[in-house]
């Protein structure tokens, strides 16, 4: 099992080395060739999960006296779960891709993007220790920057990727300094090795969290994620939505026995601000893709609240046991989310490219009936992320509120208040999208996308009504979860109740507003009935990169002028051209021994001579 | 140790390092003052052999061999040596058309 392990995580390496090296023009052959490596993978990773066999195997890749790094495989229940989801739902996007960028020029770079990312992906959930996933942390997001760039000629795009490899490398450096003290602290980086013996600490969790912050897109870096929709919307549905955003909560849960209290707390209140923040900004959005990016911000903030919510108590009879429930609900609503995020970036994928390439929502409408396959897909992922009973979401977002409601009151507050924003900003794209009539011609015009992109759309959709009940009553796969199903709270008696009640309540509070309110046209109604909230609204998302951006050209730019100054003064000028400079005149000094003349040599010789007599005679 | 010679020479040491000193002085003064690089080779080869001298003056008057072994060396190579400078002297001739010292001095600064 082992052999398919390094098989799958070495696949996708040689398909992206391939394809850079000698398939940049053959961009058919190329794609086929990535597609059918992310079917080998899948492939791959459910016959590892059929095995069930759990292993881990490192070997030393680097020593330095005492400090070694090493390259290892953890498989073990967690990474199973996670590397079904990335195979799984990487697949399909690849799948989608095929009909998304069949008319593009560079689909070579395109699909070769994709296999370098899902060897870096696949690097991460494997790693068995935290110098390898910081490895293949920073290759995800080289593939992100990739991948974002793909249409490099508009600036905005070009613009985004600069945006998110530098804000992921200001939370990389936090993790980096938490990588270098976890090893000072406890002399190993090994996730088994850490697990059987660490050193209690608060800096450690929350510097490791950073990483996660930069990459999981967290209050105060989620700025990078919105922008991030200038990239082809496969790559949104994969990168920016189901797996790599996602890697910052498998990180948590892969170290949560390093995890404190005064730690969860500080990650809880960020989760559950960035969730309530992520909601506002996406009700004022116009474009369909940062729709469904704020709404990834917030799902995001979602599990990272759950993750700090951390463990409870439970009581079995006689027995009370205390289970690691924050990482059961995060894992499950990623689960899930994954899914039904990705089906809707990827129906988003098939009405922008079926309107010709139109993402304003306010210029859609209509395409309930032009795109029906689009249309039945895109209403059960709004239905699964609103929490409509008995679909994903439903399971998994009831099990963040309960163990909210049982950890803490207030977080739970917000959480609940969240989720009817979910349901209101959900369904008022729903509605203004696929209802009414068209309101351009693009809308006019669309068409249903071909079989290649709507059979990925039909899976995920089968997955986002039944990928959560699977977990539990239909037992369909028992070997996936492993011990993260034991780990998800369940709510019994009347905290069952209670939660029903209340997550019914939210998703028909915010869903029927949305509905009842917004009307199908061609402006947005609460921009006409509400201006003063909507700019507020707007203000609001606009606030932190009006910050960041007064910060980087006010502050960081005038300091880095000063620094030039210094630099061309002191170093350049004093040290390195002052250096230069006397040589250059002793160079003057010594030409003019050289005359041309031999005879001149020859009186040099002379004076040499009496001169090494005299030393050696004792004179002086 | 067996004495070279039977009879005592007829002049002592210091005449014989008088002569070379000589020698070594015309050579070197040839050296730093004649412009004609043939003579200037000359002049060195009259240096190298003031110092032949002395070698055997000390050779004789010590009563070891070691100096006359010394100037079967120098001679030998002084012959290879010969060779090599009058070739390099014959091709620069080729090449510049003179020989004189004034006039060879591209490698001036």
């Amino acid at each position: 099992m082992l052999q398919h392990a390094i098989l799958i995580l070495l696949l996708p390496l040689a398909s992206a080395v391939v394809i850079a090296l000698f398939l940049r023009k053959q961009g058919a052959i190329a794609s086929w060739l990535s597609t059918g490596v992310a079917g080998a993978i899948a492939a791959i990773s459910i016959i590892l999960l059929q095995h069930g066999e759990r292993f881990e195997s490192s070997v030393e890749w680097l020593r330095f006296g005492t400090f070694s790094v090493s390259l290892g495989i953890k498989y073990d229940d967690l990474a199973a779960l996670m590397l079904f989801i990335v195979g799984f739902v990487g697949f399909l996007i690849h799948l989608f891709s095929l009909g998304y960028m069949h008319d593009d020029q560079a689909r070579a770079r395109f699909f070769g993007g994709l296999s370098i990312f899902m060897f870096s992906m696949i690097g991460i959930v494997l790693a068995d220790n935290l110098f390898m996933i910081f490895i293949f942390w920073e290759l995800v997001g080289f593939s992100s920057w990739l991948l974002i760039n793909h249409y490099h000629e508009k600036q905005s795009a070009a613009d985004a990727s600069k945006k998110a490899f530098i804000v992921n490398r200001v939370g990389d450096f936090g993790f980096l300094l938490g990588i270098i003290m976890c090893y000072w602290a406890n002399g190993t980086v090994n996730f088994t090795e850490l697990g059987q013996n660490h050193v209690f600490s608060t800096a450690v969790p929350l510097l490791l969290f950073c990483g996660a912050m930069g990459k999981s897109a967290q209050m105060p870096l989620q700025v990078w994620l919105p922008d991030a929709m200038e990239g082809p919307t496969p790559v949104s549905a994969l990168i920016h939505a189901a797996t790599m955003v996602a890697a910052g909560i498998f990180m948590l849960c892969r170290i949560n026995v390093l995890m404190v209290p005064q730690a969860l707390e500080v990650i809880m209140w960020i989760g559950t601000v960035t969730a309530v923040y992520a909601a506002l900004c996406a009700i004022v959005q116009r474009d369909i893709k940062k729709v469904l990016a704020y709404s990834t911000l917030s799902q995001l903030g979602y599990m990272v609240a759950a993750f700090g919510l951390g463990s409870i108590a439970l009581e079995h009879g006689e027995h009370k046991m205390v289970i690691a429930a924050g990482v059961g609900a995060a894992m499950f609503h990623l689960t899930t989310h994954a899914f039904f995020k990705a089906l809707m970036f990827l129906g988003s994928g098939s009405v922008i490219h079926g309107c010709h390439h139109e993402q304003d929502i306010f210029k859609m409408g209509g395409l309930r009936k032009k795109m029906p396959i689009t249309f039945v897909t895109f209403s059960i992922g709004v239905l699964a992320i609103i929490g409509f009973p008995w679909l994903a979401g439903f399971f998994s977002k009831d099990a963040i509120l309960y163990l909210a409601m049982e950890k803490n009151t207030a977080v739970f507050a917000v959480l609940a208040f969240t989720a009817v924003l979910t349901s209101f900003y959900m369904v008022r794209l729903w509605k203004i999208t696929f209802l009414g009539e068209a309101r351009s011609d693009e809308a006019k015009h669309a068409h249903e996308s071909g079989l290649v992109m709507t059979l990925p759309l039909i899976i995920l959709a089968v997955l986002s009504i039944f990928g959560a009940t699977g977990w539990f009553g239909l037992g369909l796969y028992p070997k996936l979860a492993g011990s993260i199903a034991g780990l998800i709270p369940e709510a019994h008696g009347a905290a069952h109740t209670t939660i029903l009640l209340v997550s019914l309540a939210v998703m028909t509070i915010g869903g029927g507003a949305a509905l009842f309110f917004y009307k199908s046209a061609a402006t947005d109604t609460l921009e006409e009935k509400f201006r003063f909230g909507f700019s507020m609204l707007t203000g609001l998302k606009e606030s932190f990169d009006k910050v960041y951006d007064y910060y980087v050209a006010k502050v960081q730019q005038r300091f880095a002028m000063v620094l030039n100054f210094l630099e061309q003064i002191v170093l350049a000028g004093a040290i390195i051209r002052g250096l230069a400079g006397f040589a250059g005149l002793v160079g003057y000094g010594a030409r003019a021994f050289y005359t041309g003349s031999l005879q001149a040599y020859a009186y040099w010789f002379l004076l040499g001579a009496a001169l090494l007599w005299a030393y050696a005679a004792g004179i002086f | 140790m067996i004495p070279l010679l039977a009879t005592a020479p007829a002049y002592g040491l210091p005449s014989y390092l008088f002569v070379s000193a000589l020698l070594f002085a015309i050579g070197f003064f040839g050296v730093l003052l004649r412009k004609n690089t043939l003579v200037i080779y000359m002049c060195l080869e009259l240096m190298l052999l003031a110092s032949t001298l002395a070698l055997v003056a000390f050779s004789k008057f010590n009563g070891t061999l070691d100096g006359n072994v010394f100037v079967f060396f120098i001679l030998t190579i002084a012959a290879a040596e010969v060779a090599v400078g009058l070739a390099i002297i014959v091709a620069l001739f080729r090449k510049r058309h003179t020989v004189q010292v004034e006039e060879l001095n591209q490698l001036k600064h």
